[in-house]
């Protein structure tokens, strides 16, 4: 057997799911499996202790599916990440969420894996937590006790993307004048395991920055924005310059964190080539 | 036990819960078609469709697709007579060793099902979890645009009929 023992429950309600997680002990949650199947096989391998219980969420109908409506795009924790590619809700802006989607893996993998596992499984290099935060996405939680929580996207990650909650859905408003740019970087043209990520968005005022977003993976440590660049680019007007000139003003401690000098240069490369785009968007 | 429908049959198993579709399609069922090799998600051997979907058996419980529809490579022919994309194949010399083609059959049926006429970079894209040691990928390839343009020709005829 591939894996140790265990009991497998299949929920078939949210709220039935919430109370397996708090009455059973040493249970795991399972999305799409991508991540969980070869850790527990992995683990077993390695004579560890692996979950007694794992909860699958697959059959639960409410958790699945991606909708828009007054302004907001509602993406539920259990929809597959090549259901979401397929969604004909990623409209304007949010269509960088399927570009976000082809990157990850492989077919089978993407018919899979899930946008919710994507986002909770703690894997730094994960393509869904820079592309959340860069949107401004708020990710929803049911609690042990039945209570609902919402977080920014920003501020859960920024909190190790630690819970003991069972996440339902990420929201992301809307926003027909803004505009995005999304660049990922691989370790090699052969292998898709990525080096790091960039998303920015930005809402161009005329021809100057706005409330720009600047949202960055370095896969080595949880997503985040760097606030530094982006208060940079909020006094910026377009011009051929600025990308070269905004590379001045990152928050390098973001770009140092166990970075060797190929991937600071190809960090570089990014966020120049990502404000380009924009800048030739905006034209 | 449970109820896993496998190839439009219902077999009721009794299972412990950590079996892999993998483990239960070759081990208990002697569904030796879908083949194991990394057992880490990798390589595709394993492709199964799921849903009119392509999946990877070694990382899916059994026990979790109750209700679900399985197709293996076993359930692909009609009697003698080959699936078309299994045709294809052999038509093309697409096989080499023939370990990889299983689930490369599986990956390029579940691409066919739902768009029967790819362009080669839905083809790649489709079959991009299924690895080919032999690196027979040109004719595979081949025989998957092949088996398209014979399904656009059945329409055309059952259309004009």
């Amino acid at each position: 057997m591939l894996l140790n023992p265990l009991t497998f429950h299949t929920p078939s309600t949210l709220d039935e799911a919430v109370r397996l997680y708090t009455t059973l002990d040493n249970s795991r949650l399972q999305a799409g499996g991508t991540f969980l199947l070869n850790s527990l096989k992995l683990l077993k391998r390695k004579g560890a202790k692996t979950p007694e219980h794992v909860i699958s969420l697959n059959k639960i109908d409410g958790l699945k599916g991606a909708s828009a409506s007054n302004g907001e795009l509602t993406i539920k924790a259990m929809t597959t990440i090549s259901d979401l590619y397929s969604s004909p809700h990623l409209q304007g802006h949010l269509s960088v969420l399927r570009t976000v989607c082809k990157n990850i893996s492989t077919n089978p993998i993407r018919n899979m894996a899930t946008v919710g596992g994507n986002l909770t499984c703690r894997y730094t290099w994960t393509e869904m937590p820079a592309a959340m935060i860069g949107l401004g996405g708020r990710l929803h939680f049911r609690g042990r006790d039945g209570a609902t929580q919402t977080l920014d996207a920003e501020e859960f990650f920024k909190n190790g993307a630690k819970t003991d909650k069972i996440f339902t859905h990420v929201t992301i408003a809307s926003d027909p004048n803004a505009s995005v740019a999304y660049c990922r970087v691989k370790k090699s043209p052969n292998v898709d395991i990525p080096l790091l990520s960039i998303l920015i968005k930005t809402n161009f005022n005329r021809n100057t920055f706005a409330h720009t977003r600047v949202s960055v993976n370095n896969c080595v440590a949880f997503a985040q924005r760097d606030h530094k660049l982006e208060q940079f680019l909020d006094q910026s007007v377009c011009s051929p310059d600025i990308a070269q000139e905004a590379l001045n003003h990152m928050d390098e401690s973001i770009y140092e964190t166990r970075s060797n000098d190929y991937k600071k240069h190809m960090f570089r490369v990014s966020i120049k080539s990502a404000l380009r785009e924009l800048m030739e968007k905006n034209r | 036990m449970i109820t896993l429908n496998i190839n439009h049959k219902n077999y009721q198993l009794g299972l412990k819960g950590n079996e892999t579709l993998l483990e239960v399609l070759r081990d208990h069922l002697g569904l030796t078609g879908t083949k194991t090799a990394c057992e880490e998600s990798e390589c595709g051997t394993c492709t199964v469709i799921v849903n009119g979907k392509a999946v990877l058996s070694c990382i899916t419980l059994a026990s979790g697709l109750t209700g679900d529809r399985i197709e293996t490579i076993e359930g692909l022919a009609d009697g003698e007579n080959l699936h078309p994309v299994q045709q294809a194949f052999l038509d093309e010399g697409a096989v080499q060793c023939g370990f990889c083609i299983p689930g490369m059959i599986m990956s390029s049926k579940a691409l066919l099902d739902t768009n029967p006429n790819p362009t080669q970079e839905e083809i790649e894209y489709a079959l991009d979890g299924n690895l080919c040691r032999c690196a027979g990928y040109l004719k595979i390839f081949e025989a998957v645009r092949k088996t398209g343009r014979e399904m656009k020709r059945a329409f055309a005829v059952s259309d004009k009929n």
